[in-house]
């Protein structure tokens, strides 16, 4: 009796189960075939956007400011990543064939895009790439193809509290040297303060913050463990070893360090020009002056910023490129470079328009000079870059941990060598 | 449901597939005995509904799986990954890997936190579970507060551990402070697998409590009053008794925790990237997937040969396990 009713049961069930499975499978198949009918069309009625902005949702200004760049008779679909796996995600999207029309970049993340073949040549798209700043411009610029133009520039600077640095009597003049910085490092500490903040995290955002030491050092990175190399590193060790900057800097990103200067118990902090304005709304007067070169002089720093791109289609490229073309132009011609810029806190990277912006703003005033000497990272190694910044973020790993300990920092940085060519 | 220590790995990490299909290999059988006809409708109704669960195993296991040995076996870069025509290397990857200076390290790091993560884990768990076996007043709402660990995002849990081991401000080195204890550097290179040790125990007793708890109350009371009555104390009742009684479930539970454990990502990584000696297999092969933390160079074959090494390691947890398990029943 039971078992009758029970293969009864069983059958019903079985054909339920069969004919919900053939309905399923339909149900795909007509899905695939209605986007194969869309994207075969040559008609593009959506523009796809990615950005790494994923701070600004939908409703942002910046997220209305991308959508008013739709070229006419479109509308604009913007997806938002970190920049950590922005470049990732584009690597699959080309891979399946549905990359997205524009995609704004970080720029050290250009070159190895454009090596792997994700992007289309700013020549094949038609993106005007005319009257931009040599050093800015140039991490867009692969093996003498120029495949997109940045939609702004950021450095970073040496932000000092003027109350703590006046309490412990260090005049800001003095911090043009390494030397100068550590003589105010051991004044502020002793005065009762901490030291100095910045962001040590492993990977890219730690050696974007450790490059300004390197460079000032004097060190090359195609030479990443050469002796000036280690002495930048020895700084920062040095700095752990004496208890001038907090142990988290090895974990510390730039958000947290920043984070740990507001609480106005730190004299400095290494960070962005993105938060200047930040900067100028705290109850301690905070002021930013360049980062000093290890002799007399600011260091040279490393640009930020994303660029804008239009990546590799596979169909209908015509009909994508003129429309990447359109929003890259919306967002960097010169009418809007400037309003671009200001919504995400960046410099204008045309020399003559950032002029007017700095002159509009008296906040912008230090950075002036900062963003002209600044340097691309990719504009010696190009594609090679990642590679060496992996090494080098090994290496300051280790010495951040090492605390002063000058064979391990030494070690780091000979290791540093083997890896960058690895 | 049992989604305890953190499993929201990525790509290349293992799964629990080949423990359950196992299982699944096993409740599998009882069909095949009895092929009396060749093709009874029952049996068509028996393929259809079996059909969902092969159809899905296909997808969603055997073909990850049949891609991750493929790309360990290929040589992919990014541009290869693109244009999906990476040359075959055949087990060069895996040598490479292997020969790697990192490799052995990282082995044992890997052990040293999953043993170690696993026996605290567990024994924790055990008396916790034996403790509120009593059902005290407000025992319910204590045994509550226990899951909280589980139920915290992992993200919230892992940053409040990077805060309370902060080495300068942190609440655990001060109060080590009060013992007159010198602070430690928790996060560093040196101490950092103790460190992310010391979070994910605290994630795994949950887990641990909720399994082993459930599997005391099938434990009949009677026994332990014939033995208290035979004069046993609460020490020998705990030996004779529970523990013995308690192997089935302990097994199990050991054997899910080493997998969750083994490939643990997340709070590794929102603790320490991965840097220092808290780099673990799981770590390292996520890290070369996605070109993050210090290996900013993406490395899918690599990574995809860690990730089959632990799938191994799992494989092999779970033949132990059913070794054990019919070595039980016998």
């Amino acid at each position: 009796m039971i078992t009758t009713r029970s293969t009864r049961f069983a059958k019903v069930a079985g054909v339920a189960a069969g004919a919900a499975l053939v309905t399923t499978l339909a149900a795909c198949s007509s899905d695939s075939s209605g986007s194969d009918d869309s994207s075969s069309s040559a008609k593009l009625t959506t523009v796809t956007f990615w950005d790494p902005y994923p701070q600004y949702d939908d409703s942002s200004d910046w997220a209305k400011y991308v959508q008013a760049c739709a070229p006419t008779g479109t509308t604009l679909k913007r997806t938002t990543a970190p920049t950590a796996d922005l470049l990732n995600n584009l690597t699959t999207a080309v891979k399946e064939g549905n990359a997205p029309d524009v995609i704004l970049l970080d720029n050290p993340a250009v070159p190895e895009a454009a090596s792997s073949g994700l992007l289309a040549p700013a020549s094949d798209v038609g993106i005007d790439t005319a009257g931009f700043d040599a050093n800015l411009a140039g991490p867009g610029t692969v093996d003498d193809v120029t495949y997109g133009v940045p939609v702004g520039a950021n450095t970073l600077g040496l932000y000092y509290n003027k109350d703590i640095l006046d309490k412990a009597g260090v005049d800001p003049s003095t911090l043009t040297t390494w030397d100068g910085l550590n003589a105010a490092l051991e004044k502020v500490t002793k005065a009762g303060s901490k030291g100095i903040t910045f962001a040590g995290i492993s990977g890219e955002e730690g050696v974007f913050q450790f490059l300004p030491w390197f460079w000032g050092a004097g060190a090359d990175l195609k030479e990443p463990g050469s002796a000036q190399a280690t002495e930048a590193g020895q700084l920062l060790s040095d700095w752990i070893g004496k208890g001038y900057a907090p142990k988290s800097a090895t974990t510390d990103n730039q958000s947290a360090s920043w984070d740990l200067f507001l609480t106005g118990k730190y004299a400095f902090a290494e960070n962005g020009s993105w938060f200047a304005k930040a900067a100028s709304e705290q109850k301690f007067h905070a002021v930013m002056t360049p980062i000093p070169g290890k002799a007399e002089g600011a260091a040279p720093v490393p640009t930020g910023g994303e660029f804008a791109l239009a990546p590799l289609q596979k169909k209908d490229s015509a009909a994508h490129y003129a429309n990447a073309k359109q929003v890259i132009d919306c967002l960097v011609g010169k009418d809007n470079q400037v309003k671009t810029a200001d919504a995400l806190g960046y410099f204008a990277a045309n020399k003559d328009l950032r002029q007017t912006q700095i002159a509009s703003d008296k906040i912008w005033a230090p950075w002036a000079s900062a963003i002209e000497s600044a340097q691309g990272r990719t504009s010696d190694l190009g594609a090679q870059y990642t590679v060496t910044s992996a090494a080098l973020s090994t290496a300051l790993q280790t010495s951040l941990n090492a605390a002063g300990d000058a064979d391990q920092v030494k070690q780091a940085f000979q290791q540093a060598t083997q890896d960058a060519q690895g | 449901m049992v989604r305890p220590v953190g499993i929201q790995t990525p790509a290349p990490a293992p799964s629990l597939g080949p423990a359950l299909e196992g299982q699944r290999a096993e409740l599998g059988d009882p069909p095949a005995r009895r092929p009396r006809r060749t093709i009874r409708p029952s049996t068509w109704a028996g393929l259809a509904f079996v059909a969902p669960l092969v159809i899905y195993l296909a997808v969603f296991y055997a073909y990850p799986l049949y891609e991750n040995v493929s790309m360990s076996l290929h040589r992919y870069t990014r541009a290869t990954f693109v244009t999906g025509q990476a040359p075959y290397v055949g087990l060069d990857i895996y040598r490479e890997i292997v020969a790697s200076p990192l490799f052995w390290p990282i082995v044992r790091q890997t052990a040293t936190f999953v043993i170690v993560s696993l026996v605290f884990q567990y024994a924790i768990g055990l008396g916790l579970a034996v403790f509120f076996r009593r059902g005290f007043r407000l025992s319910g709402l204590l045994r509550g507060l226990f899951l909280v660990p589980w139920l915290l995002p992992i993200i919230v849990s892992a940053t409040t551990w990077q805060w309370m081991m902060d080495a300068d401000s942190g609440i655990l080195n001060r109060f080590l402070g009060v013992f007159g204890i010198d602070p430690v550097w928790w996060l560093n290179a040196e101490h950092s697998l103790w460190a992310v040790t010391i979070a994910n125990i605290w994630l795994g007793i949950p887990f641990n409590l909720v399994i082993l708890y459930s599997g005391l109350q099938n434990i009949p009371t009677d026994l332990y009053e014939a033995a208290s009555l035979d004069g046993a104390g609460a020490w020998k009742q705990f030996w004779s008794i529970t523990f013995p009684l308690l192997k089935p479930v302990s097994a199990i539970t050991l054997l899910l925790g080493f997998v969750y454990t083994l490939k643990v990502v997340d709070i590794i990584w929102i603790m320490t990237t991965g840097t220092g000696t808290s780099q673990t297999l799981a770590t390292w092969a996520y890290g070369m997937a996605f070109g993050k933390g210090t290996s900013a160079v993406i490395k899918y074959s690599q990574a995809s040969a860690v990730g089959s090494i632990l799938l191994l390691v799992a494989l092999v947890m779970g033949f132990v396990y059913l070794f054990v398990q019919r070595r039980q029943e016998d």
